[in-house]
């Protein structure tokens, strides 16, 4: 039996096998984490109580919960229902406006970009939006309203190939699931130098073509034309016109724009325009 | 750099020359990461214990007895940390015991095993884990455990005791006949 104050004799098996285990070179980076974080805190560009290092990245305490109560705060605002209120005399409208839940935008910007708006609300292109829920499943994307936002992305989307190449790659990218839409418009991509460009330098398109259904959305027609057409594609970039689109369609937009169209796409805008 | 070279340095902290800590980064980080590692079981957790340690360290320098030994106080600060890691741990998450392999004859063998001793020591109970590691990954001495851990001399040994048994219960498979 082993003598329990010699608990660690030589040729004693556990012993033996733990001494296989390797003594470990520590990471490099240790010591100018350390001490860099030390040396941050006496500049006073950090200067928590207590400093956590994350996979090799120091966080103080204070910066976590003001992320965190900033994340919450923006939760809570895109959650919470009736947000934004309503403008009176615009009730009735905010049920089919609010089911496209994008950033409210300010009044200002609706101003600047009022006669680019009522333009396009007064346009066959509106109309077309409208009463095509393919094209919507486009609109209805955030990224693909961003990527709008880029005025080289949308002369890019102007041209008919760009399009057609897009869809494309959308359907070969279908026939193999693995792969996703984005891969394989990146792969058509290569032989199309103009898709490329926009490809790489817009994040926002990339990451919309990667959600289902909106490369084929950007077949539609009415998208086509409207994309076709520089002011109409620059309207779309804005919340209030999507919104408009979104909110005005099948048989309430008949109803709505017989008697004056604009009028009553405008008031589909109003709601998120505060 | 001893002992006394510690006090120095936490003196020369206290007094405002925050450089002087990384001598006792450089001193201690090798046998602070391997404890760290051994209680784990994890490169990038222990590499993140051992810097949260030093760090946190350095910012309570102020409340350090300098009549007791740098490395019981910061050992019982990495200590700490490596139990938050484990308390943060999902119960039925893995641990990626990818570690550096030792020299061996066969690579995979070696890992392989070297994987089974890790997951037993990582098997065993905190309070025999840490004698395990302290007496067998750092050059302390049975009384330097003690007083780190502060328990009695005694108490390390018969802790010692067990946590061998344990291991070689553990490890019965993987028993090599020489």
């Amino acid at each position: 039996m082993t003598n329990i104050d010699d608990p660690w004799p030589d040729g004693d098996d556990a012993s033996r096998m733990l001494k296989e285990l390797p003594d470990v070179d520590p990471p490099s980076t240790i010591v100018g984490t350390v001490m860099s974080t030390i040396a941050n805190r006496a500049r006073g560009q950090a200067t928590p109580q207590t400093v956590f290092v994350l996979r090799g990245r120091t966080m103080a305490r204070r910066m976590l919960w003001i992320v965190a109560a900033a994340a919450a705060v923006a939760l809570a605002a895109l959650r919470l229902p009736g947000y934004p209120p309503v403008d009176k005399g615009t009730e009735a409208t905010i049920g089919a406006a609010q089911r496209y839940q994008a950033a409210p935008i300010s009044s200002a910007d609706v101003k600047a970009q009022d006669g680019e708006l009522q333009a396009f609300l007064h346009s066959d292109v509106f109309r077309q939006l409208a009463a095509d829920q393919v094209a919507q499943q486009a609109l209805k994307n955030k990224d693909f309203q961003r990527a709008l936002a880029d005025a080289s992305v949308r002369a890019a989307l102007a041209s008919p190939d760009v399009r057609a190449a897009i869809v494309d790659s959308a359907r070969n990218a279908n026939a193999d699931a693995r792969i996703g839409a984005a891969a394989g418009v990146r792969a058509d991509a290569a032989r199309n130098a103009r898709l490329d460009a926009v490809l790489q330098s817009s994040a926002a398109l990339r990451a919309a073509l990667a959600a289902p259904g909106v490369a084929q959305a950007i077949a539609s027609a009415s998208l086509g034309a409207a994309l076709a057409r520089p002011d109409m594609a620059l309207a779309l970039s804005h919340d209030a016109a999507v919104n408009a689109v979104l909110g005005a369609s099948g048989a309430a937009l008949d109803a709505a724009v017989a008697p004056n169209p604009a009028a009553n796409a405008a008031k589909h805008a109003a709601p998120n325009a505060h | 750099m001893d002992d006394a070279d510690d006090a120095k340095a936490v003196a020369r902290c206290l007094e405002g020359e925050g450089d002087a800590y990384e001598a006792i980064v450089v001193r201690y980080q090798r046998g602070l990461f391997n404890v760290a590692l051994r209680m784990l079981g994890n490169y990038e957790d222990a590499r993140d214990a051992t810097q949260t340690a030093f760090v946190k360290a350095y910012e309570h320098l102020d409340s350090f007895d300098s009549g007791q030994r740098f490395f019981n106080w910061l050992y019982r600060i990495l200590k700490n940390e490596c139990l938050n890691v484990l308390r943060a741990r999902r119960p039925e998450s893995s641990v990626s015991l990818d570690l550096p392999a030792g020299r061996g004859a066969d690579p995979v063998e070696v890992r392989e095993r070297q994987q089974a001793i890790q997951t037993a020591l990582l098997n065993l109970s905190m309070e025999y884990r840490e004698v395990v590691v302290l007496r067998h990954f750092t050059e302390l001495s049975y009384d330097e455990i003690a007083s780190t851990l502060g328990i009695p001399p005694a108490k390390v040994k018969s802790r010692l005791y067990t946590a061998r048994q344990q291991l070689g219960d553990l490890l019965v498979d993987w028993r090599v006949t020489r």
